[in-house]
């Protein structure tokens, strides 16, 4: 995919097999996108005989490149029934499963004709409303069923056996690592001796961040980028995307809009106020970022290892550092609070 | 050897050089994030190289009082040699935050978590300000 010689033929032969019935193509134009810390993007300008389109090439980058490994099928899969679910996203119109046509495992999207979310709000764009309309994503995609999701996925046997491999990957990825990590283990323990009140298991984005989501003209959020997805708790993303907003504001869960979201969320998914508030969303603020951590710390092990060349993966261990001070000081605080749930959860019991 | 510059001004120098007249020079987007992300662990390299060895002695030294347990000694100076004594001394703590825990003993908890928060500290010092550039 980083071949831009190559590349058009390549695109115009697979086009050829896919869309038979776009005649003549004519690639006008293959780009190399920036933004994607994972996957190799491109964009395809191209016309033939009926039209112009604008498509997005998404594909693995080789072995030795890779951040973290993930499963294109899958994805492909899962943004095909998310698109047919009503889910603001890019649609998926092509897969080339072996890379044989494209060259590595690539997924043709449709271009998003919405704003990244990140440079909407560094042009100065209205954030008024925006944390109500983060709910509303969330709930659209937390509403898909569970049963129309890729076979692929992991279903979970139960919320507690799901909270409890959750919680232990954070001491796997001490375990795992080229160096103990003894941060994590304390995360681990204060996780798995506050758990907050069980909520059912839905559809997560995995990676759902302020990079990820983009900003659509009628002021609503399209998601982006769903190779982590999985089947877990609903809070995690919630709490993943003000993680996230610690290091990249802005943080659209602040002190005065989080109240209002939580309002809106509980509305649409019809959990309660011991299930959703903004203490939960301040444990899941910490575990909801276990799944990307054990990645970076992989990826960043790897590195130090010889056995990946990714510069990235150095380059994202900042991240973990600058999140260890930050789950600390979030975890010092939450104490209290989470026992006051917990008692509270058992007194409704 | 010459000691003068040190490493961490030597380290310090190369960013700033890719900063102010190689960066200019580079035309391509993703180049250019790239040198930002080498920038950024280039300075927090040099601000490593100053106090590593003194830094990983201080924290082993706490890790030991707190925990009560021998730690040991390092077979050199030599980095490596330095790093491995600094993961055992991490594994110990690593045990006791688990044991700590598990025992609800929560004196023993707020002590090992002042541990972990002095070697927080020590890490973002290192860090400095974290710049997410190429996301987005």
């Amino acid at each position: 995919m980083l071949n831009v010689d190559e590349m058009p033929a390549r695109v115009r032969s697979f086009l050829g097999k896919v869309e038979p019935s776009w005649s003549n193509v004519v690639v006008d134009s293959y780009e190399v996108m920036t933004g994607g810390y994972s996957r190799l993007l491109a964009r395809v300008e191209l016309h033939h005989d009926g039209g112009h389109e604008t498509l997005v090439l998404r594909g693995d980058p080789p072995a030795d490149r890779s951040l973290i490994f993930t499963d294109r099928r899958q994805e492909f899969e899962l943004l095909r029934v998310v698109g047919d679910q009503g889910v603001r996203t890019p649609h998926a119109l092509h897969f080339d499963p072996t890379g044989e046509d494209l060259g590595t495992p690539t997924i043709v999207l449709e271009l998003s004709r919405s704003t990244s979310f990140m440079p909407y709000v560094a042009a100065g764009g209205s954030l008024d409303g925006l944390h109500v309309r983060l709910a509303e994503a969330l709930a659209s995609f937390q509403a898909v069923p569970v049963d129309s999701l890729p076979a692929s996925m992991e279903r979970p046997s139960s919320w507690d056996a799901y909270m409890t491999k959750r919680i232990d990957a954070w001491r796997q990825a001490s375990l795992h690592h080229v160096e103990s990590l003894p941060v994590f283990h304390y995360v681990a323990e204060w996780l798995d001796a506050h758990r907050p009140p069980a909520a059912p298991l839905v559809l997560r984005h995995g990676d759902f961040q302020g990079s990820n989501v983009m900003v659509t003209a009628d002021g609503q959020f399209e998601m982006l980028d769903w190779e982590l997805a999985g089947i877990g708790d609903p809070r995690e993303d919630i709490g993943y995307f003000k993680a996230v907003a610690q290091a990249a504001p802005p943080d659209l869960l602040d002190d005065a809009r989080v109240e209002e979201f939580c309002v809106r969320y509980r509305e649409l998914t019809g959990l309660n106020e011991l299930q959703v508030n903004p203490v939960t969303i301040a444990y899941f603020l910490v575990l909801g970022v276990v799944g990307t951590v054990e990645q970076l710390v992989h990826g960043g092990g790897a590195w130090a290892k010889g056995e990946n060349h990714l510069f990235n993966s150095v380059f994202n261990m900042s991240s973990v550092l600058f999140g260890q001070s930050m789950w600390l000081s979030f975890l010092g605080q939450l104490s209290e609070p989470m026992n006051q749930l917990a008692a509270a959860a058992k007194g409704g019991a | 050897m010459f000691s003068r510059p040190t490493t961490e001004q030597l380290l310090a120098g190369i960013a700033e050089q890719l900063r102010t007249v190689v960066s200019a020079e580079v035309q391509t987007e993703p180049t250019k994030i790239l040198l930002q992300q080498i920038d950024q662990i280039l300075m927090s390299c040099s601000r490593r190289a100053a106090h590593e060895i003194a830094w990983i002695y201080e924290e082993v030294d706490r890790i030991a009082a707190e925990t009560g347990r021998s730690v040991g000694h390092p077979d050199s100076l030599h980095l490596d040699d330095m790093v491995a004594w600094y993961d055992s001394a991490s594994r110990v703590l690593s045990e006791e935050v688990e044991a700590a825990f598990r025992a609800g003993d929560e004196s023993r908890i707020a002590k090992m978590k002042a541990v972990l928060d002095a070697r927080s500290a020590v890490e973002m010092q290192i860090l400095g300000a974290l710049d997410l550039v190429g996301r987005g």
